[in-house]
């Protein structure tokens, strides 16, 4: 099972990353799989600043392929691969991504893929062959984990709230973060949590369009407008139940019984309203 | 990043997805095909298995002048992917964002293409195409007739960037004018080469020499404590000093930043001093009062390897931490506490030269206090301190002795490449920039051949040579710089982009790119030195022609057979490597790159000296400043502050540019298309501005650049603004950079001269900002 190692106390925004990637992959004008900024706090002179970074962190048990209604999305070697060609264009990859990753490109899909391709032909992710800052490491799980705690304890002398992600949150990731602060630090839920709507998509919605896959290409076709059309509605109808949740969330968080389930499916509701369901980066660097 | 601009056109989804489809099969037909052509083994991505002619070359990046190695990888004749040379000592298989950029640079479709003739006023832009062979002919008449009536010296020479080697040193020394130059001298390195000199014999040189891993990279052999003053590693993106800080920053190593701004490496710092501008020679003299007062410096090796440390030790007692702290807005604690912290580290102790240095015109005088410290500290030849740097062996070509010897210097140039008296042209004319006139000595002062063009002071410079510099966003003053070239009787400009430039020329010749062309050997002064290759992955495209034709075809026409005996690039690199036991053949056998022995410690000198100065030591104390009546020991000087109202106007880098060349490269142009403008939060709230308003710049000669997007944050001084260099461009033929941002060349309209140097200080200008609309795009 292949993990990536992401160490954001080693990377120092270079963007060597986001464009080996772009050039790798032949990425088009606007495709985009990887974004760096920076995330500041404080005041002159105290300043915290922190690099963040955005890419798909490859869920073990990954959302985005629980409600893929084609099988365009589907874990390989412990990643989580997309192909293209199946891809109907229904968007609820893109809901359902605790961490805002999809995005849709001319109506599919796209995301990271862990470069397979490349690494069935032997070779090395982009991202990680170009990496200048050591930032990024690729390989079987127990050896990235053991890399991975052998850099926190010298990270820990430096910064004592330094931590990894992504060993047990959301189910575990197949990236491994080394992160010198909190999650929050680095705009990653404490704890994040599947949308509550991603069980409902997939006891309703998947059982449906898994049929319509069986059936021809035009087929799937039709079957994706109606998914779609669904879907819409669905979002809608979900949306309107989380936002009662939201209400409620607060109140609990007001009342000291936070929740952070309810609060990543607010804070997913709040990021659909805001700005179409893209996250945005608090400073771009 | 807003869903209706994403595109992908039809094409590259289709292929995309039969990639996807068959990958596997299609990999392992790749694979094999490249392993067979080149014995390498190849990876590649989705897009590109289409099995084909799969080729790989081996080149040094020119996307910016640090120059890794790195292999070309091109399928069918189209180049698809550049990744670093693992065989190259700054590469080490890795390359920047900017590196990646190298095939959009080449693919461009806003390139020069085809030689041109001016056809309007010059400025204008209006062009007629023309054959190569007639316009090779018109511009050797044009230079010839000049140097008929005033002598070669009256034709200047400005060029940079890879291949800048042809016309700067070769063809300019071949023909007669010592007014070749490069911006990366005057404009950048100049101090820093001149205090390094003066201190301990001998040029910086290319690769700044800190020993990052020691002979072991472990604690007790590699740099422990690293200084930076302005130096911000990361957005100043060099891959091997961003690969050697990472290493030294995950092994516990210290990190000390001092910036006005926080910079992303400030903010991995374990201090960041958020200095007052202009004050750092105040703070590096209180850093040497407290090492030396209280004996924390290398007492054996100041006492074995050094001179004049009574007088330092006399010059900085009354540089107290309290005296600096009152200058540089930073505590006495603060400066007491990185003292003991470089001191704790001794002599794994290192303050980086950095290389943009002209700053305030008095850069030399900081420079030398710079060194000077690690001199006390025992860095000079220790492991894990500062490495001495050697060039590799190789032969030049043999050719006649050259008219004059050149002094184009530049960050790229061997040590000690201008001497102590003044070279004389073919009609008996020295540099016409200053040198020993206006500031002491040092490489050629490119700014300061713009008054000559204009005055004819001391002589008249009337033809102009610009190859690779983007002169109205690397020279201060450009308005200046136009009245200058409205007074040549001719320009001819080898570009590779339509820069703004350009439409000042009679001539214009697109060049091709370095991945298109074979160059010189790139000869690195390194710890370990080496020779890299620079072959070409593809045929020039377009009618774009390789630097070293250019420069040799323009050199048969101004008479300098003798000089230009080779027909082919081959040739003459075959020649070179000859003298090495090598040849091309063997040099891409060898993976591009050729790797010497290097001599970089203290004891790889035996019982000589590794310091070539008078003295045969580091010197404190500089006789030879001393004699000339410049000052033998470094003193600050108080430099103007903002007028009220006015922020003083900083500049740096952003990770994924290079200068004013990589802003209209579509890939990097969409990962930052823009600069911002760096303003305190405070300053920006009394301002009534806000993160992401747009204002104009305008400094104290009303000056203006912009509309610049405001970045309001608390991680810079509010005495000072800041900006990404090179953007603002103002020429049209740029789709992508065209109109973008702000630019700080235009709003540099003064630069305070360093005396010792040449150096033009340009960090002495002011602006206020102008609330503005957002450009239409």
């Amino acid at each position: 099972m292949f993990t990536f190692l992401l160490d954001l106390g080693r990377c120092i925004g270079c963007q060597g990353c986001v464009a080996a990637c772009k050039t790798g992959n032949d990425l088009p004008i606007g495709a985009q799989y990887i974004q760096i900024s920076e995330k500041t706090t404080g005041s002159f002179p105290a300043v915290t600043s922190r690099v963040t970074n955005q890419r798909c962190l490859h869920c073990l048990d990954a959302a985005c392929v629980t409600v893929c209604p084609t099988g365009a999305l589907y874990k390989e070697d412990g990643l989580t691969r997309l192909d293209r060609t199946k891809c109907s264009g229904c968007t609820y990859c893109v809901d359902a991504c605790p961490f805002g990753i999809p995005k849709m490109y001319e109506e599919r899909s796209s995301k990271c893929d862990g470069c397979a391709a490349v690494v069935k032909a032997g070779g090395e992710p982009w991202c990680v062959k170009t990496c200048p800052s050591h930032a990024l490491l690729y390989g079987e799980r127990e050896t990235i984990l053991i890399e991975a705690r052998t850099r926190l304890i010298m990270l820990q002398k430096r910064y004592p709230n330094a931590r990894l992600y992504g060993e047990t949150e959301a189910g575990g990731l197949g990236v491994i973060l080394v992160l010198p602060d909190e999650p929050s630090a680095f705009n990653l839920p404490v704890d994040p949590q599947l949308p509550l709507t991603v069980a409902a998509w997939q006891k309703v919605v998947q059982p449906f369009s898994l049929a319509m896959t069986g059936l021809s290409i035009a087929v799937t076709g039709v079957a994706a407008l109606i998914a779609r059309r669904n879907h819409v509605q669905e979002v809608k109808r979900l949306h309107r139940t989380a936002a009662a949740e939201l209400v409620e969330a607060r109140a609990a968080v007001a009342s000291g019984q936070s929740d952070g389930g309810i609060r990543a499916a607010a804070e997913l509701v709040e990021a659909e309203a805001v700005d179409g369901g893209t996250v945005k980066t608090e400073e771009q660097s | 990043m807003a869903r209706a601009t994403l595109q992908i056109t039809r094409r590259t989804f289709l292929k995309s997805a039969l990639a996807t489809g068959g990958g596997l099969a299609l990999a392992g037909h790749a694979l094999t095909t490249a392993n067979a052509a080149t014995g390498v083994g190849v990876d590649l991505s989705p897009d590109w298995f289409y099995g084909g002619e799969i080729k790989q070359s081996y080149n040094c990046c020119s996307m910016c002048p640090w120059s890794c190695g790195l292999i070309a990888t091109s399928v069918n004749g189209r180049v698809y992917k550049v990744d670093g040379n693992p065989a190259d000592p700054k590469s080490r298989g890795m390359l920047c964002a900017r590196g990646q950029g190298s095939v959009s640079f080449m693919y461009d479709p806003d390139r020069l293409q085809a030689p041109m003739r001016r056809t309007g006023e010059r400025g204008e832009g209006k062009f007629e195409e023309i054959e190569w062979t007639a316009a090779l002919d018109e511009a050797g008449a044009k230079l010839k007739a000049i140097a008929a009536e005033y002598g070669p010296e009256s034709v200047a020479i400005f060029g940079h960037t890879a291949g800048d080697f042809w016309f700067t040193d070769y063809l300019a020394q071949a023909w007669g004018t010592p007014n070749a130059g490069k911006p990366s001298a005057a404009l950048c390195t100049n101090p820093r080469e001149e205090a390094a000199r003066l201190v301990y014999g001998t040029a910086v040189g290319g690769h700044e020499p800190l020993d990052w891993d020691g002979s072991s990279a472990s604690p007790t052999t590699a740099l422990q404590c690293l200084v930076l003053i302005g130096s911000h590693i990361g957005e100043d993106a060099r891959n091997t000093v961003m690969q050697d800080f990472s290493n030294l920053w995950a092994r516990g190593g210290k990190v000390i930043v001092v910036d006005p701004r926080m910079s992303t490496v400030a903010s991995k710092a374990d201090y960041w001093l958020p200095i007052k501008p202009g004050t750092d020679t105040a703070l590096l003299l209180a850093w040497m009062h407290v090492l030396i007062t209280e004996g924390r410096y290398d007492v054996d090796y100041v006492a074995e390897w050094t001179t004049g440390f009574d007088e330092l030790k006399a010059h900085v007692q009354a540089f107290t931490p309290e005296w600096a702290a009152a200058i540089t807005d930073l505590t006495a604690e603060q400066i007491i506490e990185t003292a003991h912290v470089m001191a704790d580290n001794l002599p794994r102790t290192a303050i980086m030269p950095g290389r943009h240095v002209t700053w305030y015109g008095n850069d030399t005088q900081r420079m030398r206090a710079i060194f000077m410290i690690n001199a006390l500290l025992g860095a000079y030849g220790r492991e894990g301190g500062i490495y001495f740097n050697k060039p590799p062996y190789i032969e030049s070509y043999p050719h006649p002795p050259f008219a004059v010897t050149g002094s184009a210097g530049g960050c790229s140039a061997e040590p000690g490449a201008e001497g102590n008296e003044l070279p004389l042209g073919p009609t008996g004319k020295a540099r016409a920039d200053g040198a020993q006139r206006t500031f002491a000595r040092g490489a050629t002062a490119l700014q300061e051949l713009i008054e000559p063009m204009i005055s004819g002071d001391p002589y008249p410079i009337k033809g102009l040579i610009v190859y690779g510099v983007n002169l109205f966003h690397s020279l201060p003053n450009p308005e200046r710089t136009k009245e200058a070239l409205k007074k040549l009787d001719f320009v001819l400009v080898i570009d590779v982009l339509p820069q703004e430039h350009v439409a000042w020329a009679d001539m214009v010749f697109p060049e091709a790119t370095s991945l298109e062309r074979y160059d010189d050997l790139w000869t690195v002064a390194h710890k370990t030195p080496y020779i890299a290759l620079r072959e070409p992955a593809i045929e020039p495209l377009y009618e774009t022609k390789p630097g070293w034709w250019l420069a040799r075809e323009l050199g048969l026409r101004l008479g300098l057979e003798k000089y230009f005996k080779w027909e082919t690039v081959e040739e003459y690199l075959n020649e070179r490597l000859l003298s090495i036991g090598s040849n091309l053949e063997k040099l891409h056998a060898a993976k591009g790159i050729i790797i010497q022995q290097g001599k970089p410690y203290l004891a790889d000198y035996g019982d000589s000296s590794p310091f070539p100065t008078p003295s045969q030591k580091i010197e404190f104390y500089s006789e030879e400043l001393a004699l000339t009546g410049y000052d033998p020991l470094p003193l600050y000087e108080a430099v103007d502050e903002p007028p009220t109202g006015y922020f003083r106007l900083l500049y740096g880098r952003h990770p994924v540019h290079t200068f004013a060349k990589t802003q209209n490269t579509p890939l990097l142009s969409e990962l930052y298309s823009e600069n911002d403008l760096w303003l305190n939060e405070d300053a920006a709230a009394a301002a009534g501005l806000t993160n992401g308003d747009y204002v104009m710049v305008e400094n104290q000669d009303g000056a203006r650049s912009g509309p610049i997007r405001v970045k309001a944050t608390p991680r810079i001084r509010s005495d000072a603004v800041f900006m990404a260099h090179g953007f603002g461009q103002q020429a049209k033929g740029l789709t992508n950079a065209y109109g973008k941002g702000a630019g700080d060349a235009p709003l540099i309209t003064r630069y305070k001269l360093d005396p010792l140097s040449g150096g033009a200080g340009l960090r002495v200008n002011f602006v206020k900002l102008i609330p503005a609309a957002k450009r239409e795009a």
